[in-house]
């Protein structure tokens, strides 16, 4: 059984290329942006920026698009909240309490696209074109200057990646035991919602005990190896930032000042 | 001149408290009625060579990975001491550098793998040590390229097979630039050329590199490569010398619960027949223990014996319980990586039948078995099972209450709080009355073995062989009339292997119909009555083990392995051409052998001088 977590698109783009610190610290900086910016024609311009990123990436549309599903109900939740309590000169309708009004429509529409493009760049930036791996590493490596203050970014990183490495075993794990209990008379495809939780149980708890066996192996086995924490490790891959990451860099700082200006003006 | 490499002096070892102690991963038999023993490792004495290659046998729970957690110092001894190449593993200083020059493979291949891709688990040792870039870079791609395992480097590790996970465990340890391997019981978890291909790497490293080797295992075949056997018992160690040395004592290792080769263990039972034992070391290999009975006996002219009624009788029996016809099914279907897992296969298992199905990694076997309860749903083809067609049944739980289904490892699926509550459990969900289960569990549990003191017990307090017949019993409880097994016996010691299959041959002779499934030749030879050869998704063969081990054709070609006993009993062919080579057990190959042979004067000279021998020896100690 092949297992795919997340929902990289492997590719060979800038963007796939580019550091995984470089595209945390970009996506967190395209994040602060979106929220400052408010005015209609920043917003197109992002849209289109977005746009061209995506396209550069060579992941296809729709795949972004998919990206936005779990977070439509909340946008239209947001942007009719807008509708119906933002106060305004005049309304297009009155419904007891509730007035919708133009200003309303405009001010939840806005921010309903800042939120669609919030997730769709995220996405873009660091699932759909960062493995798993790379994110953990990239993590960790961002976090390291905290390791001085006592915060564990070693061993999160590490956790990370056994956690990586252990849900394709895990799923097997899970569909044997499934099986076989299902052999043995259990059923957790009928009766209602206690009697199916019930019926988990039987796969619960020997998934749990192997995974707890398979934990105490694991640390004997990274202890025979030689494993005593970060401290004096080397790495195999050791990220590096390349000439592209200075690059991209700079074309997201111009973007993201253009954007600034024309919000705020020129001060 | 001896160089000692690793130097054990009289070490105990005890865990602190063996109730909420793990035992050593690699086998967990520190079972609750054997913790008196309080000793895991008991007053162990032992001498290993540089470039020594050591197998360690034993029982499980007889202190084997114990010992090799000493070595590596993941234990302390409690008494006694460790030298490893001159460094006690008692000092801190001196431990990281004994781990890294004793590499150490453990029995799950699934749980020495850290990382995501194959690449980083070979460079994560290397990593800890701080070998910095390229050299790490280096080390880590000629690993990979000695154990074959270059083209995976960017995989994930759920993308390789049992055996190339282990190879991987090996380039992670080569990695490491080692002058020590420790195999602890590697290769059990694996199937027969998996297994192969394992110890021919590792000797390949002891020949090439110099690597002393010390391999914990259960499988005589890899012990006889040994240069030196160690046999523990107990904590103890019993018995220790070359493999021609150690495995002439076969009814001591039989009595230990250990295996001896089958040549070793006919000709061995053949002498003591007439009375006659053999010099030490003489039957260590089939071409030594050939030359030895031939030297001993002069081989008979005798009638054939035409003796095999039991497929007759069978033939007589009306319709099949299980039929399967033209099944084919594919994973994936429609996708690019589609897979082809069966095609067009086609078998009938009579009533009562002993029905084996034999086939390789991959070719097919838990694939076909999950189509007979309906855990995969038919795609093309039909299956009847009794009177069940499978391509109509509407309620599958009637259809599994008559055919049950026993996995690999059925230990895993243990989940309730008592023994007793876990061997009810699927009676229960099959809706037997209360009077019913309380009935079929009793019977089940004498069946396997079960102690009346478990049944209150929680599974998990148990060891690995114990909780496997807890399992097994909760399949008979459900008192099926079809049992499907799946290597029912994998990672068992040989005596707890021969346990399980003989309650196999019990149950079948109570009137089961048994489908056993293995890609063990000897020991479906022996017990099944037909056997269903599967290779690549194809049915390959399908015939009784004297058929199937005729095709002289399939066997050159690699696709099937003569069982050890025909092999060995072949070699008399010439001598007498009448003799029935069809003969899977030792205990069969033995009788029809001495039908064959009569002691030669000299032997017989010799038989009465060790009689005498023996009488004098008895009356001095009396």
């Amino acid at each position: 059984m092949t297992f795919t977590l997340g929902n990289y698109y492997p590719g060979a783009s800038l963007l796939h290329k580019l550091d995984p610190r470089t595209k945390i610290l970009a996506s967190l900086l395209l994040m602060v942006v979106l929220f400052m910016i408010n005015q209609p024609l920043p917003l197109v311009i992002f849209g289109l920026f977005l746009a061209f990123m995506i396209a550069m990436s060579g992941v296809p549309f729709r795949l972004v698009l998919k990206s936005v599903r779990p977070v439509v109900f909340l946008a239209v939740f947001a942007w009719a909240l807008n509708v119906f309590t933002t106060p305004d000169d005049h309304y297009w309708f009155s419904w007891s309490f509730l007035h919708a009004s133009p200003q309303g429509f405009w001010v939840g529409l806005r921010m309903a696209v800042r939120l669609f493009f919030l997730v769709m760049a995220t996405q873009l930036c660091l699932t759909l074109t960062t493995t798993p791996l790379e994110m953990a590493d990239g993590i960790e490596r961002l976090l390291r200057p905290l390791a001085r203050l006592g915060f564990p970014s070693h061993e999160l990183a590490m956790m990370m990646s056994i956690a990586l490495r252990f849900v394709p075993t895990l799923a097997d794990e899970t569909d044997k035991i499934m099986k076989a209990q299902s052999s043995r008379g259990a059923d957790y495809d009928t009766g209602g919602a206690i009697a199916r939780a019930r019926g988990l149980v039987s796969v619960l708890i020997p998934l749990f005990v192997s995974a707890l066996k398979r934990a105490d192996e694991l640390a004997t086995a990274m202890e025979a190896r030689c494993y005593r924490g970060g401290e004096g490790r080397t790495r195999l891959h050791v990220l590096r930032f390349s000439n592209k990451d200075i690059g991209a860099s700079l074309a997201l700082l111009l973007v993201l000042a253009l954007l600034l200006v024309l919000e705020y003006g020129l001060l | 001149m001896p160089d000692t490499f690793i130097d054990i002096q009289d070490v105990c070892f005890a865990y602190p408290d063996s109730s909420d102690t793990p035992a050593p991963a690699s086998q967990s038999e520190q079972s609750f009625y054997d913790a008196e023993s309080a000793n895991a490792v008991d007053h162990v004495s032992l001498k290993i060579e540089r470039g020594e290659h050591l197998a360690v046998l034993g029982r499980n729970g007889s202190g084997k990975s114990t010992l090799a957690r000493l070595i590596n110092g993941l234990e302390i001894p409690t008494a006694g001491s460790i030298w490893v190449d001159g460094k006690s593993t008692v000092s801190e200083a001196d431990i990281w550098d004994i781990r890294r020059s004793c590499g150490m493979i453990f029995q799950n291949p699934d749980n020495q793998i850290v990382a995501t891709t194959i690449e980083e688990d070979v460079a994560f040792g290397p990593e800890n040590l701080g070998i910095p870039q390229p050299q790490l870079g280096v080390a880590v791609s000629q690993a990979l390229a000695y154990v074959g395992l270059s083209d995976y480097a960017r995989s994930a590790p759920s993308e390789l097979s049992g055996g190339q996970k282990q190879k991987l465990a090996i380039a992670g340890i080569i990695a490491m630039q080692p002058a020590c391997l420790i195999m602890d019981e590697a290769t059990s978890m694996l199937d027969p050329l998996s297994r192969q291909a394992i110890i021919k790497l590792v000797r390949k490293l002891q020949q090439e590199r110099g690597l002393t080797i010390i391999n914990i295992t259960h499988d005589m075949n890899e012990a006889v490569q040994a240069d030196r056997v160690a046999v523990m018992q107990q904590g103890r160690l019993l018995m220790e010398g070359s493999p021609a040395q150690v495995f002439h004592q076969v009814e001591t290792l039989q009595h230990l619960g250990l295996d001896v080769p089958v040549h070793t263990a006919i000709s061995f039972y053949l002498g003591k027949h007439f009375k006659l034992s053999f010099p030490s070391g003489s039957l260590a290999t089939p071409e030594a223990a050939e030359e030895q009975l031939r030297q001993s006996f002069r081989f008979l002219e005798r009638p054939k014996d035409d003796g095999t009624a039991k497929t007759e009788t069978l033939a007589d029996q009306p319709r099949p319980q299980i039929k399967v016809e033209d099944v084919s099914y594919v994973y994936q279907a429609g996708l690019p990586n589609a897979k082809r897992a069966l095609e067009h296969i086609d078998f009938t298992v009579k009533p009562g039948e002993f029905f084996g199905i034999m086939g390789h990694s991959g070719s097919g076997k838990s694939t076909l078995i999950q189509h007979l309860n309906g855990l995969l749903r038919l795609q093309s083809g039909s299956v009847n099972i009794l009177d069940y067609d499978l391509r109509q049944v509407k309620d599958i739980r009637q259809l599994r209450r008559h055919i049950q289904l026993l996995f690999q490892y059925p230990e895993h699926q243990l989940f309730a709080e008592t023994v007793w509550d876990d061997i009810a459990f699927g009676p229960r969900r099959m809706g037997f009355s209360e009077t019913e289960i309380a009935e079929n569990v009793k019977a089940a549990v004498q069946v396997v073995g079960v102690e009346e003191s478990w049944l209150q017990r929680s599974p998990f307090e148990l060891s690995g062989g114990e909780k496997r017949r807890v399992a097994l019993a909760g399949i008979l409880a459900m008192k099926p009339e079809i049992l499907v097994l799946d290597e029912p016996a994998a990672g068992l010691d040989p005596a707890g292997r021969e346990e399980i299959l003989n309650y196999m041959r019990i149950l079948s002779e109570a009137g089961t119909t048994v489908v056993l499934v293995s890609h063990n030749m000897d020991d479906l030879a022996r017990l099944c009555d037909r056997i269903l050869v599967l290779d690549h998704g194809r049915r390959l063969l399908l015939g009784t083990p004297a058929e199937i081990f005729s095709r002289q054709d399939l066997i050159e070609q690699g696709k099937l392995t003569l069982p050890a006993s025909k092999a060995f009993l072949r070699r008399f062919q010439s001598a007498c051409p009448q003799l029935n080579t069809d003969c899977f057990s030792v205990d069969a190959a033995v009788s029809e052998l001495a039908r064959f042979v009569q002691l030669k004067p000299a032997a017989r000279e010799e038989v009465r001088q060790q009689q005498a021998q023996k009488d004098r020896r008895g009356g001095t100690t009396l």
